[in-house]
């Protein structure tokens, strides 16, 4: 048993590896979407894959998406209270959660006033911290 | 005066515990239901967390080895936790007292780092009860075989390490940890024990 133990250790220790020289997301090939018309702060990284946007913006409309970077992401139960929180809001009209990218994507009404200090409140709430964000208006 | 006030929180919490968990605590205004048994005990636990900072609740524990029933208060306390874009680590002191007699009661320290592929943890507790104070120490180690996006099943391959200063001896044993939505389950086995963790979070 503990052989077994040991093995699992290295195997354990040898991932982490792997993953922290990969960055973190393992290999995969997304396409950015372009948001031209966007605002954005702290350096997010504005990358996001196109069908996954175009999806999630399939059903809206005068609306505006906030994408928020997200550290502290690492599961679905670390997601979960998010989602449950920002739907508190009735502003909020759809989010949907990346644990791959590590983001979430916010619809707002359009009338709504964007204010990250109020995001990043509701991300600490749930124990999580948003680094940066991106609005793009539809 | 503010970190005496965080001191004298966090001691206080200390003195109300039990066995690791996962996820001791909830978001803000979040609710736990969980349902816990193995060779040693089994019990139900409701807590609520205020804040992403700590928890408080009850349990109601049946101790198979001291053949003893009663009702715990507990508390866990967020003492420090670090994020990353791709890692959250965790550290908790945790507490519990009975409501049966104010000699027994456990407290303990409770630690966790995990990635989406990676999890481990440790728990050390110390128990004192009427008939004997002993410490429980533990420790996690998991795997994902793959990575779940939200709201997917999630699949972990755990191996728990257990020792308790009673029996004074190792239990390893692998076990499988299920999530999706609000459901988790672990379900491990050891010498013919079951040892099965439920929790639903709202």
């Amino acid at each position: 048993m503990y052989k077994i133990l040991v093995m699992f250790m290295v195997f354990t220790v040898s991932s982490v590896s792997a993953m922290e020289k990969s960055g973190g997301h393992g290999s995969h090939n997304h396409e950015s979407h372009n948001h031209s018309a966007s605002e954005s702060a702290n350096g997010s990284d504005i990358a996001f894959p196109e069908k996954m946007f175009s999806e999630f913006i399939s059903d809206l409309a005068n609306v505006q998406i906030v994408i928020v970077d997200v550290n502290g992401m690492v599961c679905d139960f670390c997601a979960r209270g998010i989602e449950k929180v920002l739907y508190t809001d009735d502003a909020v009209t759809k989010v949907r959660v990346s644990l791959e990218l590590g983001k979430v994507l916010i619809a707002y009404v359009s009338s709504k006033k964007v204010d990250f200090e109020e995001i990043k409140n509701i991300f600490l709430s749930n124990g999580q911290n948003a680094t940066g964000y991106i609005i793009k208006k539809i | 005066m503010g970190i005496y006030k965080h001191l004298i929180f966090a001691i206080t919490l200390f003195m109300l515990s039990d066995l690791a968990e996962s996820r001791p605590v909830s978001w803000a205004g979040g609710s736990t239901i969980m349902y816990r048994t193995n060779s040693m005990m089994s019990s139900y636990l409701f807590h609520y967390s205020p804040t992403y900072k700590y928890s408080i609740g009850a349990e109601y524990v049946n101790d198979k080895y001291f053949n003893n029933h009663f009702i715990n208060l507990r508390s866990t306390y967020l003492l420090d936790r670090h994020n990353t874009k791709i890692s959250q680590r965790n550290i908790y002191l945790t507490g519990g007292i009975s409501t049966k007699t104010n000699q027994d009661f456990s407290y303990g320290i409770h630690g966790d780092w995990e990635t989406r592929r990676i999890f481990s943890s440790f728990s050390v507790i110390n128990k004192h009860t009427k008939e004997k104070n002993y410490t429980e120490n533990e420790f996690q180690l998991g795997l994902a075989p793959y990575l779940g996006e939200y709201n997917d099943i999630h699949t972990w391959v755990m191996l728990k390490a257990k020792k308790n200063t009673i029996n004074n001896d190792w239990e390893i044993y692998p076990f499988i940890k299920l999530f999706q939505g609000d459901y988790l389950i672990e379900v491990g086995s050891k010498n013919s024990h079951w040892d099965i963790h439920f929790i639903i979070r709202y």
